[in-house]
């Protein structure tokens, strides 16, 4: 599961109410390479929830130096779209879970593959 | 859940995701078509976007655009499992509870899945929940089965679709064929292409193939081929349409006496309403009789006899189904669906061993029709139900139950009602 992804993803346990973002318990992380793609990272920015991300890579340890808040005209810093490129594609959670932050609830992430679905009675 | 909803998610469970858990093997390393104008869909969005696949199968759509991030979803962990080993994000969820927040895609895909919805309350709930996660001017686009194919009608919109593997396909798969991890470089393009052409083959399994595909992969074998009518599952339960006989009236008195409590006590209901999901999900199972839907009401014996006749397969253990009036219509078509195998045509046999259990492990479910002579390993065991579409039923289901999305674009192609809408700002004063 890369961080992209997990920018998305919010717990939907019946009830439960502030459900993102998902806490990440990790046990197996990996970083692999992937082409750096400026444009893309860039137009990713503004459809990402930025304060998530950021704790995200901050709980893996990853977060390195990014900024807690988005700084203005990032589309033409290079050094800083690597930063987000780095944490948004190449640092992959292949273990681990997904916690509710209302809820307590575990999503494991298993291969890299977070498993959502629900029981019968959360649902 | 509700009588309804459990009955539908039953249903879902033995025909729909146990059947894909099984047969996943098989079209993993397949023989599979992006259809174009998804492809087309996707090559137009705006680089930077957010899609995502729901529902996403072995992830064959999943590699398209490079310049946008894909994930994809499903409740299959096989399919699941080969789409992550071809480089792809992928999550397991289940359609009508997404696990995505408000408004984060720019597009989503929803590619012959939502057919396999039992009941009209679930498949707009299953819309609602993918046009929540669009953001507003994001797009949709829906393809399901098309109830009128082109050169003939399934009669009923209700039906199971057996499964046979290619029979000239030499022992289909193995793990050999599963390319090994592309993780790293998955957002290259030419390694992604590459990598989907050596498992490109012809046909699609999950959706309608063309037909000039059909002729030249089924050369020799006889284009017949079975599917099984049924009733909705929406009118199972829908007490004031049924018509049943007298012997029956004391079963019937059960159904409707529950169904009429249930607002009323859960823990007393309880009991009784699991027995009756499972009368009422055995009665959805697919045909034990080849008959017509306006026999079953009229003489439950004959059902009853019908179901004695065939040979030795037939043990008593299906009294179960016997004692139950309510029966749904059941009939045989046959007429070349163009994704699957040809059957045999072998008198239907029936055996109740797997029906008396229960819904133990998932071994046992779905139904056990097994015609003879059928080819593969996972053959009458393994029937996929589909609520096929009536022109124009998708994109009314949208207009009258789904208000947040806009119909752009219905049209027909190959086999499949499409849809194309786009999420809009709803404004509540």
């Amino acid at each position: 599961m890369k961080l992209l992804t997990h920018n998305m993803l919010t717990s939907h346990v019946k009830g439960v109410s502030k459900g993102y973002p998902l806490l990440i318990k990790a046990t197996q992380v990996k970083v692999n390479e992937v082409d750096f793609n400026p444009k893309f990272v860039s137009r990713m920015i503004p459809k990402l929830e930025w304060g998530a991300l950021v704790q995200a890579a901050e709980g893996l340890g990853h977060r390195q130096d990014l900024p807690g808040e988005l700084v203005s005209d990032y589309e033409q810093n290079e050094d800083f779209l690597k930063k987000v490129h780095r944490i948004l594609l190449e640092v992959e959670v292949m273990e681990g879970c997904l916690q509710c932050p209302e809820s307590g609830r575990e999503f494991p992430i298993s291969k890299g593959i977070p498993n959502m679905l629900l029981n019968e009675d959360e649902v | 859940m509700n009588m309804m909803e459990e009955a539908a998610s039953r249903l879902e469970r033995d025909h729909v995701h146990s059947v894909y858990d099984k047969i996943a093997p098989y079209f993993n390393d397949s023989r599979y078509k992006a259809w174009p104008k998804v492809r087309q869909f996707l090559l137009d969005l705006q680089p930077g976007s957010i899609v995502a696949d729901i529902g996403c199968g072995n992830g064959k759509y999943l590699h398209i655009n490079e310049e946008v991030f894909k994930l994809g979803c499903d409740v299959c962990r096989p399919l699941v499992d080969f789409a992550w080993s071809q480089g792809h994000e992928v999550q397991m969820c289940d359609g009508l509870h997404l696990p995505y927040r408000d408004g984060c895609f720019d597009a989503v895909l929803s590619i012959a899945v939502i057919h396999h919805l039992s009941t009209k309350e679930r498949r707009i709930r299953a819309i609602k929940e993918m046009a929540r996660t669009l953001r507003v001017g994001g797009r949709i686009m829906i393809y399901v089965w098309a109830m009128e194919q082109k050169r003939r009608k399934f009669e009923k919109q209700d039906i199971f679709v057996p499964w046979n593997p290619n029979p000239h396909v030499a022992s289909g798969f193995n793990g050999e064929h599963v390319k090994p991890r592309r993780r790293a470089t998955a957002q290259s393009v030419s390694e992604a292409i590459d990598n989907t052409e050596k498992h490109r083959k012809v046909r699609s399994t999950s959706s309608v193939a063309d037909e000039e595909d059909l002729s030249r992969s089924v050369p020799q074998q006889r284009t017949q081929r079975l599917w099984f009518f049924s009733r909705s599952l929406d009118s199972v339960f829908d007490f004031g349409s049924l018509a049943i006989s007298r012997s029956s009236s004391r079963d019937l008195s059960t159904l409707s006496s529950t169904s009429g409590e249930n607002e009323g006590n859960k823990s007393n209901q309880r009991g009784r309403g699991r027995g009756l999901i499972k009368q009422v999900s055995s009665f959805f199972s697919p045909p034990s009789v080849i008959g017509s839907e306006e026999d079953v009401f009229g003489s439950v014996t004959d059902l009853h006899k019908g179901q004695k006749d065939p040979g030795g397969n037939n043990n008593n253990t299906g009294t179960e189904n016997q004692s139950v009036a309510v029966s749904l219509a059941q009939e045989c078509g046959s007429w070349a669906l163009p994704d699957l195998v040809s059957l045999q045509r072998e008198p239907l046999k029936q055996s109740e061993d797997e029906r008396e259990g229960g819904q133990q492990g998932e071994e046992q479910q779905g139904s056990t029709l097994s015609p003879q002579g059928s080819e593969g390993q996972v053959e009458g065991s393994c029937l996929r139900y589909y609520h096929v579409f009536r022109e124009g039923e998708l994109a009314e289901l949208i207009e009258n139950h789904v208000e947040e999305l806009h119909v752009k674009h219905a049209y027909f192609d190959h086999a499949n009602w499409c849809v194309v809408a786009e999420k809009v700002q709803l404004w509540k004063i």
